[in-house]
């Protein structure tokens, strides 16, 4: 075990000991090791926090080509105050994309906060001369959105080859 | 906490701080969470119980050699993690209903440090999450993922430090 030549070894063995998946001799080995080591421990300690992180993380960004898709981890109400809306608002207005497009299918139940955020949204990524664009929505978002006029201004698509397309019309 | 009772611990060949001992403390304290659960309120009574045995044995001798403190505490801390367990069976063995839920919520410090992961993983690129996220959650290989993602063994190995670099940075701009 060469935990200090070796970078990505010593990172091999941090996941396989978060994951259970180390035999009993390299187990003691690597705890052996750590529990005089502080940089070592630093590093696993990270990778704990970070794995943990990416465990409970609500929204989930993936690349399409030039479009950032936000997915929702798992079925979710888009409610003030939610986590999924805490971290919708931070997968949008931090950052800089241009090409945005929400998978709302896990959506399940929307508040007047929530569709407050869409459009915040939109707002944010059309200043930055961008556009933003919603996937697939439920019954009940569809029909918030065309009560509140919300879709005459965001386009929903309910295909993801259909909605890509659209982006690569502009 | 014992720690901040003590003086510096002086053995044959070498000193411990005070300093030293707290972060001997945290090293220690989140092997026996990964052993007991996270969550378990008896962490820190095994917790003690190592130091006390560590120091008893620093007192008696029994410690010569500062190069291997990591394995003469982990092999300490390993037989009272195996007494804490032998005498939790025998409870089990001998109450007939089950165990009190006795489970403590995290160090706050450990609740900031989550919630500020968190935020930093949202400011991670796709490319980034997918990279991390693939090679820290999902289990994936070295190979599956740079045959997926389309990259060398060599990119591979920038791309997974350089992100984590970014996200240990956007960490400590975060605390």
């Amino acid at each position: 075990m060469d935990l200090h030549g070796e970078p990505l070894e010593r990172e091999r063995v941090i996941v396989e000991y978060l994951q259970n998946r180390l035999n009993k001799a390299a187990l003691e080995e690597f705890e052996d090791h750590y529990i005089g080591c502080q940089e070592c421990f630093e590093e696993l300690r990270l990778a704990a926090e970070l794995m943990k992180a990416l465990a409970e993380t609500a929204v989930q960004r993936r690349d399409v080509g030039e479009i950032t898709v936000l997915e929702f981890a798992a079925p979710t109400d888009l409610i003030a105050g939610s986590r999924p809306y805490d971290e919708l608002s931070r997968s949008v207005l931090e950052q800089k994309d241009t090409k945005v497009l929400i998978d709302m299918s896990k959506v399940s139940r929307i508040d007047s906060a929530g569709l407050g955020l869409l459009m915040s949204c939109y707002s944010h990524v059309v200043r930055n001369r961008g556009s933003l664009k919603l996937l697939n929505p439920s019954a009940n978002v569809e029909n918030l959105l065309a009560i509140t006029r919300i879709n005459s201004v965001l386009e929903t698509y309910s295909a993801l080859p259909e909605a890509v397309h659209s982006f690569q019309e502009q | 906490m014992i720690t901040r009772q003590l003086e510096p611990i002086t053995f044959s060949g070498g000193q411990l701080t005070p300093a030293d001992l707290e972060q001997l403390r945290r090293r220690l304290l989140f092997k026996i969470r990964r052993h007991i659960g996270m969550f378990c309120p008896d962490a820190q009574d095994l917790l003690q119980e190592t130091l006390t045995r560590f120091i008893a044995a620093v007192k008696a001798g029994s410690f010569r050699n500062p190069e291997r403190i990591g394995a003469f505490i982990n092999g300490i801390c390993n037989n009272v993690i195996h007494e804490y367990r032998r005498n939790l069976w025998r409870q089990v063995d001998y109450e007939a209903t089950a165990p009190e839920d006795r489970a403590v919520a995290p160090d706050a410090e450990d609740a900031v440090m989550a919630s500020e992961v968190r935020a930093v993983l949202l400011r991670l690129s796709a490319r980034d999450a997918r990279l991390l996220g693939d090679f820290y959650l999902n289990g994936k290989s070295r190979d599956e993922i740079c045959r997926e993602m389309d990259v060398t063994n060599d990119q591979f190995r920038v791309m997974l430090f350089r992100a984590k670099a970014r996200f240990r940075k956007a960490l400590h701009q975060t605390s």
